[in-house]
């Protein structure tokens, strides 16, 4: 124990050294999503400028603060001067901004976003406080508060920003009184289904027998999620004492991470986690003398979307072929080598330290009744600003798409919550609540909490064939409903979307995606047909027009288009006979382009390339459906 | 003890029964004949939940669980037939029949198509029912039927797989696979084997082994545990294909090797069509290998069975009628001087056939020229062998074994049914270790593989005695010396686990029973099991091994296992049987060479001796296939084979078992012992009028002691004593050639997949591939050291002989040693033997 102060007592030090540097820090947001925008580059030009012009300065690699439109962010701060924040910085701007704040008289303040800080500290310019920027001010930061703030490498950034705190405290009120807490704070798996902690907790710890296991589900899976990602490579320690926590409670002596190993950076900065943990007396045995023992295995999956499941993730860890099994019995009964087996989330490990830190009483001031506590939503799609972000349960999804996310595009149409398992809401639903009942009644999931926006650009037959034709595939095969329903239903909506949908089609669609929810016998195959179902019930109209007038109104379904020049706004400038991959638009520069609809494969080309070019104009028009009759009786 | 802990009451239909705690839903409602369909589950394996047939109603539960998985509840309250259900059942039975080829289910013309000729006019072979050879036994047939489908309102959807006939005994069409599953539990659950797995994902999920290998690559044991439970026509027996619902069942024992496993003979048209396990517990619990399963049908059911007797004449066998047949039989008898008569019968025939044949030899002709030739199998340690069957354990009784130690034993395909009790035993925590010089299936699941090189098996059994030894006698230089340093700590390590189980067994298979210091390794294993207080289970090769001993089918044992040479036993025998008996005259054997003193009259039952011409002047040949080249015996007379005659075998184990007559001998066939009647009579001899096998079975039982009444079998005898003992002299070894000549070891096994004296693949299509005969194995180093690739032929010579054979790559394989599998008697030394190899030019 002391030797645990120490090391924390050391920790402070070394952050408060940190945070009064004599050296500029530079702070460069490095997880998976910065790196994607161009973070290494940036990273290795800001080392290089560095080098070359033999600066003082400390570059620190953070994780995601959450704002991927704002991607890479570079923060520079200089001794006795705030935090500022650079975004959507090149290698060429990071080289500039180094040299500016390093070198010369006056730091180039005026290209930050904004500053970290809670009051001015001056040196500002006027700059807004980043957590003032439209994206981030509604937001709550409970879970990710040291997302982009602390080195997620080194565990002493972790321990002196209260870290390990809420073991400490666990540790001293016993086990029992650990569940009692999560019970008092309400807290909901945060995995999809929203089943309350500490019952399942109950029921593991009370389960006969003295082999407990706890595990980590980090197999995010769902197209267009990334909560659990950018929390394991931005705070892995928060997961981990989670992890803790949880076990401590159950009476776990053995953990598992099962995380994708499509996440590498995140198995590599847990695995140095672990080494970190084991080097301060937090995993092994007697666990800073409390008499706990703990140890955690991390297992890479292959990446198959059912082990997601947590009877397939058992299977899977168990060394056989992920495929779910009936319930009963439980995991919390048997699961693991047919021991109680507790599955939770990331954030669900990841919110525990909070709770035990501060209070269930602190964490029950945010979110509603029974939705109790912040969540956090991938906000992507067709919107303006994407990203990361956390908030309150209850919060409305107009606050969420339009406040946060700032709104679409082209107008609003519908979002998908809860990724290929939830549901698609339609504009009615904006002002509903996010939180589990809200989310279920309207026929979607909160899932792991994939927020995926669309416009008037998206079609939602469309959109309902991609996800069922994820799921389809992402079926194991085990169950006849889910195996071969959703193929059938796969099928169903390529007619539809390819204009041979029969009337008939749309009952059989809503039939077999209702027996395939039925039936079906894990939670993929029971929530698979959800896409479908939600968009017959609030885009039927939508699926009429393609059935009965061949017509898509968003000009996303390929076979059901047309494409032409509208000869009156053509400006004849080639542009989109030189983007044209077939050949099919001919014409001389200056007259009218002719397209030749039989060599046209309706790649898009010709109409982006028109619509976004400023001198050419909307010379390309792509019709649909019946009006293109319509048009030529006319 | 009370009832209440035992039992709950649930009620199903509004109708309320009792059911046993633990039970699910699914068992509880068959139990009392309720009737819930379903595909994917079955009585034997874990619950599955994957066809979603059986999902039921139950109050307080939300949604459809599935019947099958579900614990039925003391107060359940269930339905199984609400309207709900049966649509949403019939909706799921037409999505599984959309990905199932199954037209002539919901065709208007079924009926008549079934009744008159089937056409393809409607349907092509791919997509009916017509054409499947499950039709009328398929289970999803039965579901469509009892569920009353209609109509399929789904496109169908061929997947179009290739049908995969590559692999022997089973034809794959994965085209009709439901993915119910169960092949895949079976394997695994109950074999232990885990060959067969799930790949891929969605609507490409397929069965079969991991990584796209074949069935033979993969381990699989061909135990056809998976055909059994398919319930539609994916996986089907090839030799039974087109011959559809069996009209009856018989049980019996199958006598392909010693372990007495019982199966149930599946009888068409007097005619055998198939064999399944029975549900012994006492011997095989449930299970077969590729012998039992695959190989009866064709073995017995062959075209070129002897139908009538015939005599050679101008050189040809000429057919005639069993008088005539026993009179020539007779006439040439009474000549013959009994000095010059032998009798050389098959360990694989039964306990009736054995007492009859060696009764004959000594009561009717008057010479103890009787012999088997497993005397030419187990070699110079057939006494030793003997002597550890007093230490015997009933199969059934191995999955309870602390530790396990096989010595020169695999368990892929003969004895299969030992590995998967090997594996029981491991589940239950046992500690497992093989002595095998080569790859073998034990090798992958034992806790430790002891692989020696050829010869040196003595060495490391020689070491494990003086491991296990007490203080005492062996302290200080216990196994120093003997072994190099991997093997000597492997060795320790398995003296210690032998030593702290509970109840070791010691499993004694054939891999080096035929080696001249046989008798010394198999001491060497007796010393052990006394050293470790460990049972052995010999697993013989032959059928009625331990028979055939106590029949006194050998010169020098009298029924009971007495030395012939003892005068009050041949008294007794006078007295019993009522005719002089001689003292022996053992200048004769088995392993007499055909070069040897000429005999007059040679009579052979169920064996196939080589160059049998040569032996004698007239040559009796008695078995179920006629001899090769059929000029080779004088006399063929038709016998039964074991599906066709009533009797009692004896297992390896000590387990008497009756042999029932599933379908008569085909032909004018007859049961040895019969023919041998027939002849007696016709010698004028008294004592051969038994009416029937249990005749002979009384008269055996006033002879050898432990059998007991005909009508109480199956039957356990004591343990085995046997005061007669066996000769055997050794040749002298070859003078050997320097080493840098024969840089090569070549070590042999005798080949033991054999019936009455043929392998099984010379009847049995695929034997031959399972059982990779005419192959020689080596290691991928010393193929590519040789310049030769998988199936070349190659010329391997020793010392004294030089042979062709087809290579065969084994990954395992160790360096710089070559192993074939040869005929037995044949002229290969059976010893370990320097050899070199090369490549053959033809």
């Amino acid at each position: 124990m002391n030797s645990f102060q120490e090391r924390k007592q050391a920790a402070l030090q070394k952050w408060a050294e940190l945070q009064q540097s004599e050296a500029a820090v530079i702070y460069v947001g490095t997880a998976s999503c910065g790196r994607a925008a161009g973070a290494q580059a940036v990273l290795e030009a800001i080392r290089e400028t560095v080098r070359e012009h033999d600066l003082k300065a400390r570059i620190i690699e953070v994780g995601c603060i959450g704002p991927c439109y704002l991607e890479p962010l570079v923060d520079i701060r200089l001794p006795g001067r705030p935090r500022m924040s650079h975004a959507n910085v090149t290698p060429e701007r990071a080289r500039y901004l180094v040299k500016a704040y390093l070198t010369g008289d006056k730091p180039p303040v005026r290209m930050a976003v904004g500053y970290h800080g809670d009051d001015d500290p001056g040196f500002t310019e006027n700059k807004p406080p980043f957590f003032d920027l439209p994206m981030l001010k509604p937001q709550v930061r409970v879970v990710l508060r040291n997302c982009g703030f602390i080195d997620p490498e080194d565990i002493d950034h972790y321990l002196a920003n209260e870290g390990y705190e809420g073991i400490l405290r666990a540790f001293a009120m016993g086990p029992e009184s650990v569940i009692a807490e999560v019970r008092e704070a309400g807290l909901r798996g945060r995995g999809g289904a929203g089943f309350p902690t500490y019952k399942k907790w109950e029921i593991c710890r009370s389960a006969p027998g003295s082999t407990k296991y706890l595990i980590c589900n980090a197999d995010e899976g769902d197209p267009g999620a990334f909560m659990n990602r950018s929390l394991l490579e931005g705070d892995p320690h928060a997961v981990l004492e989670g992890m803790l926590i949880a076990a401590y409670a159950i009476g776990a002596a053995h953990g598992y991470i099962y995380i994708r190993a499509e996440y590498p950076l995140a198995v590599a900065r847990l695995h140095k986690a672990l080494g970190q943990m084991r080097a301060c007396g937090l995993l092994g045995r007697n666990i800073l003398g409390s008499g706990f023992d703990f140890d955690i295995t991390i297992k890479e999956g292959a990446g198959a979307f059912v082990c997601g499941e947590e009877t397939a993730l058992i299977a899977s860890l168990e060394g056989n072929r992920g495929m779910p099994r009936s319930r009963p019995p439980f995991p919390a009964v048997a699961g693991l080598h047919q021991s109680p087996t507790i599955i939770n989330n990331v954030e669900t490990l990841g919110t525990l330290p909070a709770i035990l830190r501060k209070g269930a009483a602190w964490y029950r001031q945010f979110g509603v009744p029974g939705n109790y506590g912040t969540k956090t939503f991938s906000l992507v799609g067709k919107i303006r600003r994407t990203g990361l972000i956390e908030v309150p349960l209850g919060t409305p999804l107009r606050k969420i798409i339009f406040d946060i996310g700032g709104g679409t595009l082209k107008k609003f149409k519908a979002v998908q919550t809860g990724g290929p398992s939830g549901g698609c809401l339609s504009e009615e639903f904006l002002d509903m609540p996010v939180d589990y009942e809200s989310l279920g009644a309207a026929g979607s999931i909160m899932g792991s909490g994939g927020l995926i926006v669309m416009d008037e650009d998206t079609c939602v037959v469309d959109v309902a064939h991609y996800f069922l034709d994820f799921t389809q595939k992402e079926s194991c095969g085990k169950c006849s409903p889910c195996r071969i329903g959703t193929r059938h239903m796969v099928e169903i909506l390529e007619r539809i979307t390819s204009g041979r949908g029969e009337p008939e089609d749309l009952a059989r669609l809503q039939n077999l995606g209702e027996t395939v929810k039925r039936t079906s016998l894990c939670g993929l195959g029971q929530t698979a047909p959800n896409p479908v179902l939600t968009t017959l019930r609030y885009f039927r109209p939508e699926y009429l027009l393609h059935v009965a007038d061949k017509y898509c109104p968003a000009t996303v379904c390929r076979d059901l288009l047309e494409y032409r020049v509208i000869p009156e706004k053509c400006t004849g400038c080639r542009l989109c006979i030189r983007a044209c991959p077939t050949g099919a638009i001919t014409g001389l520069k200056g007259e009218v382009h002719y397209l030749d609809p039989a060599k046209c494969i309706k790649c898009r080309s010709c109409y982006e390339i028109c619509r976004f070019d400023a001198i050419a104009g909307d010379g390309i028009l792509i019709r649909s459906g019946r009006r293109i009759a319509d048009e030529q009786r006319a | 003890m009370s009832n209440a802990r035992e039992t709950i009451n649930i009620t199903i239909d509004g109708r309320t029964f009792e059911a046993r705690r633990g039970a699910t839903i699914l068992e509880a409602a068959r139990a009392n004949g309720i009737y819930i369909p379903t595909l994917c589950a079955h009585e034997t394996l874990t619950p599955f939940g994957g066809c979603r047939m059986c999902i039921v109603e139950v109050d307080g539960m939300r949604g459809f669980p599935t019947s099958c998985t579900t614990p039925a509840e003391d107060g359940m309250v269930v339905r199984t037939e609400t309207e709900r259900l049966r649509a949403m059942q019939l909706e799921i039975l037409q999505l599984i029949l959309s990905e199932h080829t199954s037209s002539c289910l919901v065709c208007d013309e079924r009926e008549e198509c079934a009744r008159y000729s089937p056409t393809i006019r409607k349907a092509g072979v791919t997509t009916g029912c017509r054409f499947c050879p499950k039709d009328g036994q398929c289970e999803l047939q039965e579901v469509a039927r009892r569920l009353g489908v209609k109509e399929i309102g789904y496109p169908v959807y061929y997947r179009n797989l290739r049908v995969e006939k590559e692999d022997p005994f089973y034809d794959r069409d994965y085209n009709l696979c439901i993915l119910c599953g169960r092949c895949v539990r079976v394997c695994r659950e109950v074999r232990g084997a885990g060959t067969l797995a799930f790949s891929l994902r969605g609507r490409r999920t397929i069965v079969g082994p991991a990584f796209g290998r074949s069935h033979l690559e993969a381990g699989c044991e061909f135990c056809g545990a998976c055909v059994s439970v398919c319930p539609t026509g994916a996986l089907y027996e090839r030799a039974s294909k087109w011959e559809g619902r069996p009209e009856r069942e018989q049980e019996s024992t199958c006598v392909l090797c010693g372990i007495g496993c019982r199966v149930r003979l599946q009888v068409k048209g007097g005619r055998v069509i198939g064999s399944l396990p029975a549900d012994d517990p006492l011997v095989n619990d449930g299970q077969l290998c590729v012998k039992g399963r695959f190989c009866i049908t064709e073995l017995v059911g062959g075209h070129k069975r002897l139908l009538r007797p015939s005599r050679r004449r101008d050189g040809a066998p000429a057919e005639i009628d069993w008088d005539e047949a026993v009179s020539l039989a007779a006439e040439r008898l009474a000549c013959c001087d009994p000095a010059n008569f032998a009798l050389l019968v098959s360990a694989d025939c039964s306990n009736e056939d054995l007492y009859t044949a060696q009764k004959f030899a000594r009561a009717a002709v008057g010479t103890h020229h009787v012999d088997t030739a497993s005397r030419l199998y187990y070699r110079a340690g057939f006494n030793a062998y003997l002597d550890l069957m007093k230490m015997r354990l009933p199969l059934a009784e191995l999955r309870h074994a602390g530790a396990v130690l096989c010595i020169g034993l695999d368990a892929r395909f003969d004895r299969s049914v030992v590995g998967v009790e090997i594996r029981k035993a491991l589940r239950n925590g046992a500690r497992m270790v093989t002595i095998h010089p080569r790859p073998h299936s034990l090798g992958m699941i034992a806790d430790r593989w002891i692989c020696p090189r050829p010869g040196e098996e003595a060495r490391v059994l020689e070491a494990l005695v003086r491991l296990t030894g007490s203080p005492g006698e062996a302290a200080g230089s216990a196994g120093a010396g003997l072994l190099p340093d991997g093997l000597a700590q492997q060795a320790a390590e398995t003296a210690r686990w032998l030593l702290e189980a509970r109840a070791p067994v010691l499993l004694v298979g054939s891999e080096f029973l035929h080696y001249d210091g046989s008798a010394e390794i198999l001491a060497a294993v007796a010393r052990l099991a006394r050293n470790t207080a460990a049972r052995i289970l010999p697993l013989p090769a032959q059928g009625n091994l331990v028979g055939s001993v106590l029949m006194g089918s050998y010169p020098e044992l009298l029924p009971g296992g007495f030395p012939s040479t003892d005068g009050s036993g041949l008294e007794r025998l006078r007295l019993l049987w009522g005719a002089p008996l001689s003292p022996p005259d053992p200048w004769w054997n088995a392993s007499v060479p055909a070069d040897g003193r000429k005999l007059e009259v040679l009579y052979v039952i169920g064996e196939v001796p080589p160059a049998m011409r040569q032996r004698a002047d007239f040559v009796i040949f008695q078995n179920i296939y006629p001899p090769e080249p059929d000029t080779a015996a004088d006399l063929i007379l038709p016998s039964a084979a074991f599906t066709e005659t009533d009797g009692t075998m004896v297992s390896g184990d000590g387990l008497i078992q009756r042999l029932h007559a599933a379908v008569p001998p085909p032909g004018k066939a007859l049961p040895n012992w019969q023919i041998l009647c027939r002849i007696a009579q016709k010698l004028g001899k008294s004592g051969f009028d038994y009416r029937s096998a249990a005749d002979v079975y009384r008269e055996i039982a006033q002879v050898v002691e432990g059998f007991g009444e005909w009508n109480a079998l199956p039957h356990r005898l004591g343990p085995l004593s046997v005061p007669g003992r066996l000769a055997w002299e050794s040749a002298a070894p070859a003078g050997a050639r320097a080493a840098s000549e024969l840089p090569l070891t070549l070590s042999v096994s005798i080949q033991e997949h054999r019936y009455q004296g043929f392998p099984l693949s010379r009847w049995v299509e695929g034997a031959a591939e399972v059982f990779a005969e005419e192959t020689v194995d080596m290691s991928p180093a010393d193929a590519a050291a040789a310049g030769v690739a998988g199936g070349d032929r190659v010329i391997v010579a020793g010392g004294h002989f030089e042979r062709t054979w087809r290579a065969r790559i084994v990954p395992d394989q160790p360096e710089g040693v070559l192993h074939a599998t040869v005929q037995p008697g044949g002229h290969i030394n059976p010893n370990p033997v320097a050899v070199r190899m090369r490549k053959s030019d033809v």
